[in-house]
């Protein structure tokens, strides 16, 4: 038997910063409440209902157990039982995995660490990226419907807009580099340099086999 | 205490086939208002011991568990929500008042499903033999006449690697926080018992069984003495609160 007057963690170890429990309940809330706007999606959860996930923030010893319920998520900074599926890295890292679309980039280039049953945390990602939340039905509760409907047309206006900006902005930049400015390679041009790059190694390697080849051969007087 | 012909009923002695009665008494009296009563004694810290009685839980997806005492099912909901359609709790208290509050709520907050519903003495459980993987009190034990008995059935119930978790007030173990929690829960309590829910006596007998209640140590060889393994208690809040876990090995 022992006895523990702090607020440790029970069977796990405690070092490193651990977010306390009434800022963790509070953010459970909060990704509780966005997650109640798109109830469909949230459903998606089920599969991986009371399954355990450990998320470690690498650097600074932070622990959160993720435990999915039936449409939310629950929110723990120490949870004894042993996790199905641990996520470990720095948080930029685990940000990066989060929002970007090939998550596997991140696990195979070393920056996140994956034990156990990936499937928890592949559908965790899956739900949270895939949430279709309705803005202006949350608007309108505050703002009354007209007006939310009026935002929303504009709002979609402007992000068309921005979208179409962004999209001419980002090509016209590119043509300049590329065409005037002749500071970067064009598509062909860069796929020719890769291509001879390519040639010339194979010829590199055929060369250096050969030599090793000729080397080994024994003098012939 | 069982040899005893009487037992205390706060800081009043009682027979012992009297106290059941009026702990019923005082439930019934506080059913509708236990949920606020709750959060104004407490400030809401209750909700932070019951996260951490979750924890120490960890209760995952299949699993059976059983919540004595449940009353408005606060670890109920939580539980589950965690073990899912494949999994099972088993919501029970004596108080019949207590319970159909808890599943109105429940119910309500549509948490549905993998809930059932027992009225039953912890004392006397109706429940098979190795049949839980976690049972849980929570602010309870210190009502039942018995103690040793509900800690007994609460062994028998578990399955071999199942774990128990008493969640009780306990007592402070620093002196000035202690000097102050008699002054809040003898002046201030019983007053917002009248004011609140309209009923001094219930919450004057609420602060005074919490000081007959037995102390963490006490608990902690009571648990070992009903056969539970790998015991031991984490006061929360300087030890107003106390979770004792044990499991059966």
């Amino acid at each position: 038997m022992d006895q523990d007057d702090s607020d440790a963690g029970t069977q796990t170890t405690n070092e490193g910063i651990q977010i306390p429990d009434a800022m963790l309940a509070t953010v459970e809330g909060a990704i509780n409440a966005v997650l109640a706007l798109d109830a469909e999606g949230a459903h998606r959860l089920a599969p991986i209902q009371g399954r355990v996930l450990l998320v470690e923030l690498a650097g600074f010893g932070t622990r959160i157990y993720v435990v999915p319920g039936e449409s939310g998520l629950l929110l723990y900074g120490a949870y004894d039982a042993p996790p199905d599926c641990s996520v470990r890295g720095t948080p930029a890292a685990l940000l990066s995995m989060a929002l970007s679309e090939h998550r596997e980039d991140a696990v195979f280039q070393g920056a996140v660490e994956i034990v156990g049953e990936n499937r928890v945390a592949q559908t965790l990602g899956e739900v949270l990226q895939g949430l279709d939340i309705d803005w202006e039905e949350l608007l309108s509760k505050v703002v009354g419907d007209t007006l939310a409907h009026r935002i929303g047309l504009q709002a979609r206006a402007g992000g068309r807009w921005a979208q179409r900006t962004g999209d001419t902005l980002t090509q016209d930049i590119r043509e300049y580099l590329q065409e005037e400015g002749r500071l970067l390679p064009g598509r062909e041009e860069l796929r020719a340099f890769l291509t001879d790059v390519d040639t010339l190694r194979d010829d590199v390697e055929r060369l250096a086999a050969r030599i090793a080849r000729l080397a080994a051969q024994p003098r012939k007087s | 205490m069982s040899d005893d012909k009487t037992t205390h009923f706060g800081y009043q002695e009682v027979p012992v086939g009297e106290k059941q009665e009026r702990v019923r008494a005082v439930f019934d009296s506080v059913a509708t208002r236990y949920d606020l009563m709750n959060d104004l004694m407490s400030m809401g810290i209750h909700r932070l011991w019951k996260r951490r009685a979750v924890e120490m839980a960890g209760v995952r997806r299949g699993q059976r568990v059983l919540d004595l005492a449940a009353g408005t099912g606060d670890l109920a909901e939580k539980f589950s929500r965690i073990v899912g359609p494949d999994g099972e709790i088993v919501m029970s208290d004596i108080n019949e008042a207590m319970l159909s509050e808890g599943r109105s709520r429940l119910v309500n907050a549509g948490v549905v499903g993998n809930l059932d519903y027992a009225i039953a003495n912890a004392e006397v459980l109706p429940f098979a033999s190795d049949s839980f993987d976690c049972v849980t009190i929570g602010f309870g034990l210190r009502n039942v006449t018995n103690k040793q008995f509900a800690l007994d059935e609460m062994f028998r119930v578990l399955r071999p690697g199942g774990r128990a978790l008493v969640l009780e007030f306990s007592h402070p173990t620093v002196a000035p926080l202690a000097r102050a929690y008699d002054l809040y829960s003898f002046s201030v309590l019983p007053v917002m018992g009248k004011f609140v829910a309209g009923d001094a006596d219930s919450y004057r007998y609420l602060a005074e069984s919490i000081r007959m209640h037995p102390d963490q140590e006490t608990l902690l060889s009571m648990m070992e003495q009903a056969g539970f393994e790998r015991c031991r208690f984490v006061n929360l809040t300087g030890g107003v609160v106390a979770i004792h876990r044990g499991y059966k090995l």
